[in-house]
């Protein structure tokens, strides 16, 4: 692929809410793994298992003012702080206004898993346990899982182009290919490109119901847990091409420069989840050829690696098949928590941090340089698909 | 190119049954079943009710998926099979999927949270969970079509078919696959025919795009899939192409997360950016079908997008919602495949119950029967809640001028 720039990140997760910079000292100061916390977004006193990691403090007021709060769910107020914090990140807003471009060449290409889940529970309760008739039409939009990047735009005036995907836990990698094509296609000059999902008693009761959170609700040195520790969050990184981040003399933070991605089926017809190194594998074969970068020069992988031991073997096997046992893979799900279709988004925002000097941490397997040129991030899904892309030193 | 079609609707299923009933103008609007619609204020719906998931996937496929799956595999059964294809032949990393949907498989967390509201934690059954999430419905279509690209799903509300139809050409043209198969699928349910009678939006009885008695939109269901390839694919397997997709103009509003922009600014440049890509003029457009859902605001800023698009031509246009209902994320790929019935057979499908014309909506609209026209090139129009506007150029194959890169300009 043409590579493309990174010129600015916002972010909300376990590590904090901000900018670039901000991400990076918190990536360096944190405690690594981050110790799990008490939830607070819901009442998760009837859980035997807590462990998680929400973002903490989190007060969209402090980012966006009290109007207009209300009827906006978790994950889009994650989202539009963080596409706030991204535009001024990049250099695109200052002090709210439009610097260099404006509004209809911005858009936004943005993941999510299970995005409108919160909503749908919340309005099939009240539709169950009162009336139907009663739900909040002002809360309705929010049942479609574009609804987030679709607030995203009205508050921050992004008209060009607005793509909500899903893949899964890849859809955060997923977000760069497409954003690559739209700025192929010059749909618009700035892509804020990523993902976003949101703690809610409906997605932890789905895993604590599929035994996939961890048990002990603390983690190895490694960063290797006994199971998932879910995370939450918003990562949109500003996308441009090379042309576009001269011209306006954006700093940048690093290039992407290859995407691959795969899907192989399980073989059993009965099963559904499936975690497949075939397609790991494939996946992280394509996008070094896309990027033109041999195995040997990856520095460091930055790898879904969440805690559920099948999967994580799957990857691991798939890495060790590319790039040989000893390469470095660091685990940035250890520091924020497994957040799906945000995912990959995040583990693009941690290797920008290790290209501009972070040592990356916890790692799971091998030595990481102290020089970070090339991360390959990964995210294996649950069904059989699988994405990779490479980020490199600008 | 397009060079299958696969179709789940109200008025027909598969290529002929859907184009007879196009044809025809028939209305798949009839009272819904399976849950207490009138309870909640409205009783009508374009509800898919000839189709029986057994006829088209296996018993192992039905397990694992909902209803919404179930169509959208149906349809892209179909469309391989329109396609002359196999998943032999279409088994291997440059096929993908790209399906777009607004609440996917509505159905299965309508029973996970109603078991978990009814009986608490230990009421939601741990089988059911995995079955729930709209990236669901790409990746069943790969396991049945061989697929090992890209599997995509695309979440962009009532604009979600254009959205996954123009990302997949965008794809073939980047060279990121050579076969895409792609469209959308939504299934009715109660809690979303519930939050459009909430929104005030839906009518008692009919949809009547363009009328000046129309009183809001009719939710409906389907799934409409087709299969894309770029040309050098089709040739080599000796596929007749249908169609050809050409520009795609993507904006948005930025204004409201229901209401359409006043001036219609993002629809009109969708709409400008799809002919400018095909290296057109609004000239060359032959007939639109419109996003047309019948009510007050979108129809209304729809006419002022065709009004400042071709000034005082009067290109024909029509909504096929009339007879389908609202299917929304579908809505686009089903109204597509119509086109590729225009295209094919010079045929325009009427906007039936159209009575009395709107002077804000003064456009030439294709009323009540099925009109016969010139047909190379159609636009699609789709410009859904939240401002999403999607809006593509079909044409018949090699009619639009060669060749053209991702920008729409000649390469």
């Amino acid at each position: 692929m043409t590579p493309r720039l990174i010129t600015g990140i916002g972010f909300a997760n376990a590590l904090g809410v901000g900018g670039a910079d901000a991400l990076f000292a918190a990536m360096r100061d944190a405690e690594a793994p981050l110790p799990s916390r008490p939830l607070v977004s819901f009442d998760a006193s009837k859980y035997a298992n807590v462990a998680a990691l929400e973002v903490p403090d989190f007060e969209p007021k402090k980012w966006l003012g009290d109007k207009g709060l209300r009827v906006l769910d978790r994950l889009t107020k994650l989202l539009v702080v963080a596409a706030r914090v991204s535009l001024a990140d990049a250099g695109l807003k200052a002090d709210g206004a439009w610097t260099t471009s404006a509004g209809d060449r911005v858009g936004i290409c943005c993941s999510n898993a299970y995005g409108s889940l919160e909503a749908i529970t919340e309005l099939n309760r009240v539709a169950k346990l009162e009336d139907a008739r009663y739900i909040n039409p002002a809360k309705f939009p929010n049942t479609v899982a574009n609804s987030g990047p679709g607030y995203v735009s009205i508050w921050e005036d992004l008209r060009a182009l607005n793509v909500t995907v899903s893949d899964g836990n890849c859809g955060g990698l997923d977000a760069f290919t497409c954003a690559d094509i739209f700025l192929e296609a010059q749909r618009a000059d700035q892509i804020l490109t990523g993902g976003g999902e949101a703690m809610s008693e409906a997605l932890y009761l789905a895993f604590c119901k599929l035994g996939a959170l961890d048990p002990t609700a603390t983690t190895a040195e490694t960063g290797a847990t006994n199971g998932v520790r879910l995370g939450e969050g918003a990562a949109l990184l500003c996308l441009e091409t090379a042309r576009s981040a001269e011209a306006r003399g954006a700093r940048v933070l690093a290039r992407v420069t290859g995407f691959g991605t795969s899907f192989v089926a399980p073989e059993a017809d009965s099963s559904l989840l499936t975690f497949s190194r075939e397609a790991t594998a494939r996946a992280i074969r394509s996008a070094l050829d896309d990027a033109g970068v041999a195995p040997a020069d990856v520095d460091v992988v930055s790898s879904g690696l969440c805690g559920i031991e099948a999967l994580d073997r799957t990857e691991l096997s798939a890495i060790d098949d590319v790039l040989g046992p000893d390469v470095a893979v660091a685990t940035p799900k250890a520091l924020i928590g497994e957040t799906l279709g945000a995912g990959g988004a995040m583990g693009v925002a941690v290797a920008c941090g290790w290209l501009a000097g972070v040592q990356p941490k916890p790692v799971a397997q091998g030595k990481a340089p102290e020089k970070v040129d090339t991360v390959l991030v990964t995210s294996v899904g649950y069904y059989g698909n699988t994405s990779a892309i490479v980020v490199q030193r600008a | 190119m397009i060079t299958g079609v696969g179709v789940v609707s109200s008025i027909g299923l598969g290529r002929e049954a859907f184009y007879a009933a196009l044809a025809e103008g028939k209305s798949g609007i009839t009272p819904v079943e399976g849950f207490d619609a009138a309870a909640l204020g409205r009783e009508y719906a374009g509800q898919v009710k000839a189709f029986n998931p057994k006829d088209h996937l296996t018993a192992a496929e039905n397990r694992r998926m909902g209803r919404c799956s179930q169509m959208a595999l149906a349809a892209a059964r179909m469309a391989i099979e329109d396609a002359g294809a196999t998943p032999e032949t279409l088994r291997g990393p440059r096929t993908a999927v790209v399906i777009g949907t607004t609440m996917g498989e509505a159905d299965v967390l309508e029973d996970l949270d109603h078991a978990w509201i009814a009986r608490g934690p230990s009421g939601v059954k741990r089988a059911m969970i995995p079955k729930y999430g709209s990236t669901l419905l790409p990746i069943h279509i790969a396991r049945a079509c061989g697929a090992e690209g890209l599997v995509l799903t695309l979440p962009a509300a009532c604009a979600a078919g254009n959205y996954a139809i123009g990302f997949a050409a965008d794809l073939i043209r980047a060279g990121r696959a050579d076969v895409v198969v792609t469209g959308a699928a939504e299934m009715l349910q109660e809690l979303q025919f519930s939050g459009f009678v909430r929104l005030a939006a839906m009518s008692p009885l009919r949809c009547q795009p363009f009328d000046l008695n129309r009183q809001g939109l009719i939710i409906g269901e389907g799934a409409g899939v087709v299969v894309l390839e770029s040309e050098a694919h089709a040739a080599k397997r000796g596929a007749e192409p249908l169609a050809e997709i050409g520009g795609h103009g993507m904006t948005c509003d930025a204004y409201h997360i229901t209401r359409p922009h006043p001036e219609a600014t993002g629809s009109t440049l969708a709409v400008r950016q799809a002919i400018e890509r095909s290296g057109i003029s609004p000239d060359a457009i032959d007939f639109v079908n419109a996003h047309g859902t019948g009510t007050r605001a979108n129809d209304a800023a729809e006419a002022k997008v065709m009004r400042d698009i071709f000034g005082d031509r009067r290109v024909p246009i029509s909504s096929m919602k009339s007879m389908l209902g609202h299917t929304m994320g579908a809505a686009s790929a089903i109204e597509a495949i119509a086109c590729v019935m225009t295209l094919q057979r010079g045929i325009y499908p009427p906007t039936i119950g159209y009575e009395t014309p709107d002077p804000e909506c003064d456009l030439d609209v294709v009323a009540n029967e099925a009109r016969a026209g010139r047909a190379e090139v159609v636009l699609n129009n789709s410009l859904a809640f939240g401002g999403y506007n999607s809006v593509i150029v079909l044409a018949k194959p090699f009619v639009l001028p060669p060749p053209h890169d991702l920008t729409g300009k000649a390469a």
